[in-house]
């Protein structure tokens, strides 16, 4: 007997599925074989088993406490949903896609900064190379033309450091020629707000023996409204190795000051 | 003139499943009502724990709750609920194996299900029904409870099992026929 396939036929006769035709098949077998039959009555007490198997009741409390479950997602429904930013979802994508740019943005400008950076660094290196090579120039004494052009390299200068400065008074003071002298004394006129520019300018004036450049230095001087040298401008009127010129730009000087 | 309420009682399951997915919450007590005792039913005899099928069912209507948005109104709300059941019947049964020391490990779920047959007042034929059932294998059983102790339809179950109307018959049959050999042994034990 194969035992599956009668299992399978009988549970269709127990369910009642079977056709007539299996039905009288099955029903012959049942009379003429003791195996299909022992089968058959196991199979019919196991089902009536289950048929009749109890019906399991839930305690009470279930419904509660599914209505307290309920309760709370009615709450968390009626609350006040939390303000999403750019909602509905094109926007949120949108406002994505504003980040990414924005990020890219941002790289870029670091990027960038680093780039410039980087340039700075160079830039430095090159105004320090002319810083050394315009301090070379005026230091050069063998050609006026080169100290000239290092003290024109100055005067373009926004601030100049504290050596240029002391260079450009040396050349204020000592250069032999009188156009360094004078390119020199417009350089440090341009700094003429520094306190220690300013000084220097009035102790040049003291000892500056260039005609040329005793005028210039006057004329800034006075144009700087700097008081303090009426003293040495009543002096250049009465020194008698002064030339006239000098005196008179001296007594103009004493006229527009006091 | 606008016509008039259909009335809960005449409204079905998936109806009203419909209007809680669309905000009306307090209708899910209809559903309750409706379905918890045979989830109950489902997840007692997979389990064999009344009080952890008594929360497992708790967990299947919230996630009928929680998850309401993803019910789709052309399957019926009867294969959508059992599924849950079902899903929340693997998640515990994923946990309890996690849970259980490694030399519990080998330890299967029907195991516990004699516990049953010997806290439930019943006939001696159906404690021995029980003990019989829990030496099925899973899928078996699970077949088992739901066509002959539930009573659906091969139909809706091939549904949600994603099998053939055959192939559920099939494995019913070889179920009903392993579930004798059990519960003969049984007898003779």
């Amino acid at each position: 007997m194969d035992r599956q396939k009668w299992e399978g036929r009988l549970i269709d006769y127990i369910d009642g599925n079977a056709t007539e035709a299996e039905r009288a098949a099955i029903e012959h077998e049942l009379l003429h074989n003791e195996a299909v039959r022992t089968l058959y009555n196991q199979l019919a007490e196991l089902m009536g088993v289950i048929n009749e198997a109890k019906v399991q009741e839930p305690s009470t409390s279930m419904k509660a406490n599914f209505e307290k479950t309920l309760q709370e997602e009615l709450a968390i429904q009626t609350k006040p949903k939390k303000t999403i930013l750019f909602s509905p979802v094109l926007y949120r994508v949108a406002a994505g896609f504003v980040l990414l740019m924005a990020g890219l943005a941002i790289g870029y400008k670091i990027n960038q900064s680093n780039i410039e950076s980087d340039k700075l660094v160079q830039l430095q290196k090159e105004v320090e190379e002319n810083r050394r090579m315009m301090l070379a120039m005026m230091d050069n004494q063998l050609s006026a033309s080169q100290r000239m052009a290092g003290v024109s390299v100055a005067y373009e200068m926004e601030k100049p450091d504290d050596e240029i400065v002391s260079v450009l008074i040396k050349t204020l003071n000592e250069d032999v020629n009188t156009n360094v002298r004078l390119a020199a004394l417009d350089a440090l006129g341009r700094f003429s707000n520094e306190n220690q520019i300013r000084n220097e300018l009035i102790n040049s004036l003291k000892t500056q023996k260039d005609p040329v450049v005793q005028i210039a230095l006057i004329q800034l001087l006075v144009e700087m409204k700097e008081k303090s040298i009426l003293d040495q401008l009543e002096k250049l009127t009465r020194d008698a190795g002064i030339l006239k010129a000098v005196k008179d730009e001296a007594h103009a000087g004493i006229l527009k000051l006091s | 003139m606008p016509k008039p309420a259909k009335s809960i009682d005449l409204m079905s399951d998936e109806q009203i499943m419909e209007a809680v997915k669309n905000g009306n919450l307090q209708q899910a007590s209809i559903l309750f009502d409706r379905f918890h005792k045979r989830i109950f039913n489902f997840l007692v005899r997979m389990t064999g724990d009344r009080e952890g099928a008594e929360d497992l069912t708790q967990n299947v209507f919230l996630r009928m709750l929680r998850y309401r948005q993803s019910y789709n109104p052309e399957m019926k709300f009867q294969s959508w609920i059992y599924q849950m059941a079902r899903n929340a019947f693997a998640d515990h049964y994923q946990k309890q194996k996690q849970l259980k020391p490694a030399s519990m490990e080998v330890e299967k779920l029907h195991d516990s299900l004699p516990d049953l047959a010997e806290a439930m007042e019943q006939e001696e034929t159906e404690k021995r029904l029980i003990r019989a059932l829990a030496k099925l294998p899973d899928d078996y059983r699970e077949l088992l409870v739901l066509t002959r102790f539930q009573h659906l339809k091969y139909e809706e179950v091939a549904g949600f099992l994603n099998m053939t109307v055959a192939n559920v018959k099939v494995k019913v049959h070889r179920a009903i026929g392993q579930l004798r050999e059990n519960y003969f042994e049984l007898e003779n034990a």
